[in-house]
Formats: structure tokens, sequence, C-alpha cells
């Protein structure tokens, strides 16, 4: 176990310098930074003094290992618009983001196991068709879609609740609920196909004839073991939460992770949209290497 | 018994409808020949044209007109127009040309890599396979769509930008589902023959293996199609897309998001028409499924 975790962390930091190799390659790619940093009225000097400043003068392996530097150190470089330390504007927005997924992600995973685990359950009646159909209809619709409706229905025409913004309790309804929405039908697609899995298995049937009630059965001995292969598909379903943050943010004028790099994209500001994804991406990799190890231990046969 | 053998005939017509999807088919053709011939500058001849304005035609007297069905509206515009009086219908039959051109391009471009990569993977084994899958693996968790505004930010907003960043992602799963189909096929006594008698790895891959997982790819591209399409629609949402002087769906709704209360149509019809098109592509990728490798069936 400790030597499939000691790979499995390595695996990981060589994934995540390879990452930011690419980030760090796009950055050069984007067009001499200098140039965007530097006023229009400076001087050729000028232009080269700031070069000196900011390092990039020194050859490309140099500048990447400053770069790495400067990232271990916290410093993400500074916005090409605000002028702001980037490090200092996700901190400001990432409450906001967390504060819309938590509970979005707490009531998608309620609601499709309810879903799932019910539909797998009344396979082939009405129940299962009206749940493959939300399930098809939630894939197929642009999410964008759905938070614009919704702004429509409750905020502007029935004027229940606010359309954008952040503020009270009712300003979290409906970016919460879409967000919830969004990883619906994924999640419940898993659930239930797991289930059935599950459902058809031996210890289920013994313990029908055991006599236990079926609601038991259902949920308790069933659904336990129906969860782990979720697991896996946990790095799957951040990536869907990813996705969905940055259109239910910008549709909501939400000042989170998502909306910041919306913004930061719309600006052409680099350094923000740079250090964002890192940022995802090593937060990507600490979900997966997490499931990985969670997965080891609750199935021993995947240690190597 | 009239009763009894109407119901089996309704049945009848119902079970072959299910055999082949009708709905999708003409849904697909309509947006297929919108695309084509939204005007037909490709073959020379701008002025000759399906859609009823050119796309970006203004004509601020007809302002946000309401579809016809609406009081206030026209049949002179169909769908009605935005804000500065463009023709909703006309800028979807050209947004058409967009969600279709991308995403057949990056299946493409995505399928071949994906196809390579696996197919490798799945043939070496040992290190190649573990360094591949590795890879694989951190591009399926990664969030395509960040990627994209990524790509997008750093080398400027273009039709090839948008193709080469969704491409950029989209080909992990066809490398994991090629891996996994040939680890299951290299196995076989027709591989260890052609071994045997000293065929090349390439040979093998290309000659004896491929035939065997084309099927697979093929359900797999069909599949991908309304992803594609849906991830290009959020890209344009966000600003990212193609330069904006070209209308796509995911632009139009976006432009009608701050005017929803005045002119809900500007964003309505071109999100129906990507719910749409993901919805019949997905039906028809089930169908395509069903028919050529129903081992894939999930739910």
């Amino acid at each position: 176990m400790a030597r499939f975790i000691i790979i499995r962390i390595f695996q990981t930091l060589v994934t995540l310098i390879v990452i930011s190799m690419v980030v760090f390659a796009l950055a050069r790619a984007s067009g001499d930074p200098v140039m965007l940093m530097a006023p229009a009225q400076a001087s050729l000097a000028d232009i080269e003094a700031l070069r000196q400043y900011l390092g990039l003068d020194k050859s490309i392996p140099e500048q990447y290992w400053v770069f790495l530097k400067n990232v271990a150190k916290g410093d993400l470089g500074e916005s090409i618009r605000t002028r702001r330390p980037v490090a200092t504007i996700i901190g400001e927005r990432l409450p906001y983001t967390i504060q819309l997924s938590l509970p979005a992600i707490f009531i998608g995973l309620f609601v499709s196991l309810i879903l799932g685990v019910t539909a797998a359950v009344k396979r082939g009646t009405w129940i299962d068709t009206a749940v493959k159909f939300i399930a098809i209809l939630g894939q197929a619709l642009p999410s964008f879609w759905l938070a614009i409706l919704a702004i429509q229905i409750f905020a502007v025409s029935l004027q229940w609740l606010p359309t954008s913004g952040t503020g009270g309790l009712d300003h979290y309804i409906l970016p919460v609920l879409t967000m919830s929405f969004f990883m619906l039908p994924i999640m419940t697609r898993l659930i239930r196909s797991s289930m059935l899995e599950v459902l058809d298995s031996e210890y289920v049937k013994l313990a029908r004839i055991k006599g236990l009630s079926e609601m038991w059965v259902v949920w308790k001995h069933a659904l336990r073991n129906a969860i782990i292969p979720l697991l896996t598909a946990a790095g799957i379903t951040f990536a869907t939460i990813v996705t969905g943050a940055v259109i239910i943010e910008t549709v909501f004028a939400w000042p989170g992770i998502g909306r910041l790099i919306a913004e930061a994209v719309i600006g052409r500001d680099f350094p923000v949209t740079q250090a964002v994804v890192l940022l995802v991406a090593v937060v990507v990799l600490m979900v997966n290497l997490l499931v990985d190890i969670l997965y080891a231990y609750v199935d021993p046969r995947i240690r190597y | 018994m009239e009763r009894v053998s109407f119901w089996k005939k309704i049945k009848k017509i119902w079970d072959s409808s299910r055999r082949l999807p009708i709905i999708p088919i003409i849904i697909m053709s309509v947006i297929i020949v919108c695309a084509l011939f939204a005007d037909l500058s490709w073959l020379g001849l701008p002025d000759i044209r399906l859609a009823p304005y050119e796309a970006n035609e203004m004509s601020l007297g007809d302002r946000l007109t309401p579809p016809f069905f609406m009081p206030g509206g026209s049949t002179e515009h169909i769908l009605g127009t935005d804000n500065i009086g463009r023709d909703i219908l006309s800028r979807m039959i050209y947004g058409a040309r967009v969600s279709l051109s991308v995403s057949v391009l990056v299946i493409l471009i995505a399928s071949v890599i994906g196809t390579i990569l696996g197919m490798s993977a799945g043939y070496a084994r040992g290190r190649t396979e573990a360094f591949i899958m590795r890879v694989t693996d951190a591009a399926m968790a990664f969030p395509a769509l960040l990627i994209a505004l990524l790509l997008a930010v750093s080398l400027g907003p273009s039709f090839s930008t948008v193709v080469l960043a969704l491409s950029a992602l989209s080909w992990a799963p066809f490398s994991r589902m090629m891996r996994g189909e040939v680890v299951r096929i290299r196995e076989e006594d027709f591989v260890a023959q052609a071994r045997i008698t000293g065929a090349s790895p390439a040979r093998i891959l290309i000659k004896h293996i491929f035939p065997n997982v084309v099927n697979t790819l093929v359900v797999m591209m069909t599949m991908s199609v309304g992803l594609v399409i849906l991830i290009e629609a959020s890209l344009s949402f966000l600003g990212a897309g193609v330069p904006a002087t070209t209308p796509t769906w995911g632009s139009m709704a976006s432009e009608g998001r701050d005017k929803i209360a005045r002119g809900w149509w500007i964003s309505l019809f071109p999100s129906l028409a990507i719910g749409l098109v993901v919805l019949s592509c997905n039906f028809l990728g089930d169908w395509i499924r069903d028919k050529m490798d129903p081992r894939l069936r999930q739910l």
C-alpha cells in the first residue's frame, strides 16, 4: 500500500510538471509580455530595462525555472488589466465559487442518488423512462440556456428571485439549482448502471432470501456497493463542475473563479488565465490522487 | 377484434420507427442542408442563398421584431430580429456552418490521434502503455473548456484556434477505448499467427487489428459529435470562439442574454437549435451503436 501511494504521488508530480511546462509554453506563445505591459510611449531603452527587470532576457529554460520558483512561492504574477497580484485576486474569488459549488454538489448528488436508484429498481417502467428522459435532455441542452431560462421565468416574469449578483440567501437559489442540474445527468446515469449491476448480484439475492425488507436491501446493501464505482468518476465529475462554474457564474454575474477566467479571456489577461488553469490542474490532480488511494484502500485488487 | 388489430398496427409502426431514428435523421439533414447552402460563396456564388438575409445584414427599422406568431411579428422575419435588426433565422442558418464544420474536424483529428495512441498503448503494453495511459487519464480528468479558453487567449480567436483547442483534449476518450479493445484483441489467435509469419507490429495493427475495432471507433465518433457541439457553443457563449463576425449559435445565445426581458427569442431559438442537434446526434449515435456494436450499451 505504501509503495502504491509513493508511486502515485510521484506520477502526480510528473504530470504536474508536464502541465506547468505546457502552460508556460502557451504563455510565451501568446506574444511578448513586455510589449503588453510597456506603456505606448516607452522608448526602446525603457523596454529593454523592463525586459531585464522581468527576467525575460534570460534563456527559456532559465525563465521556466524562475517561473516555477515564483509559483512555488505563491507569486503567480500580476493581472495585466488591474495590475494586482493574481494570487490576491484568486484569494478573493475562491470563497464565492466554493459557496456556490458545495451546496450544488450536495443537492446534485442527493437528487441523482434518488433518481438513479429508483430508476434501477423500477427498471423498464415509466419511472425508468422518465429518468432516462431527464438524463438525455439534461445532457443535450446547453447549460447556459437553462440558466437564462431560469432567470427569465423566476426573476424577470415572476420576480420571485434576484436576476444575478450576490447578496442574501435568495441570490443563491437560482445559481445553485442550475449548477446541480448541470451535474445531474451524468451522475444519474452512473448510479443507475452501477446499481443495476449490484442488484443482480448474489449477496443482494441472499439479502432478499433472508427476508430483509426491500427498502433495507436496496438502500443499505445494494447502494453501499453501488457507490464504489462512482469514486472513479469523481475526477470526471469535478471537470463537469468546473465547466459548470465558468458558465453559470458568467450568466449569474457571480464573482467566483469561473467568472474570473471568463473575464480574463475576454480581456486577454494571460497571467490570470494561466494561474486559474494551473490552480485547477493542481486540484484535479489532487482529487484524482485521493480517489486512487481511496479506491485502492476500498478494493485491494487495485494495488500493484 | 377491430380494436386489437388497430393497436397492433400502431405498435408495429412504433416498433419500426424505433428501428430507424427518423426524426433525428430529418433534423440532421435539415442542418446539413442549411450549413451547405446558407449561401453558395464556396462555389463563387455568394448571391444564391438559402438564408433569407445575409448573416450581418441589419435593417434598423425592424429592431427587436418578435417571431411571426407573436403580435407585432411578420413573416418577413420568421423568427424575429435582434436588437440591431439582424434576422435570427438567417443567422441561425449561417451558424449551422460553424457548429458542423468545427465538430466534424475536431472529431476527425481527435479520433486519429486517439486511435494511434490507444492502439500503440494496447499493443506495446509495458512502459509505453503506462506512459500513454497516464497522459490519457490526465487529459480525461482536465476540464476541456479551460484548456480551450487558455488556447483561445494565447493564440487569439480564429477558426483554427477553436478546432485546435477542442481537439487538444478530445482525443483522450478515443485513446482509452481503443487501448481497451486492442488489449483484448491482441491475445486472439489470428494476431499470434500474423506475428509468427513475421508481420511487423505496424502491419499487424493496421491490417489485422484495426478492422476489428473500426466499428467501435465509428460508434464513438458519432456519440462524440453532440459533446463537441456543446463545448463549441459554450466557448462561443463565453466570447472565446470564432471571431464575432461569424454568427454561431453560442454567440447568438450570449448576445441575447441581457435582452431577455425585451426579446427572449434572440437567445431562445439558437439555444433550442443546439439542444435539438445535440439530441439528434445522441439518438443517432445510440442507433448506430445498437446496429454496429451493442456491447457498448450502458444505459
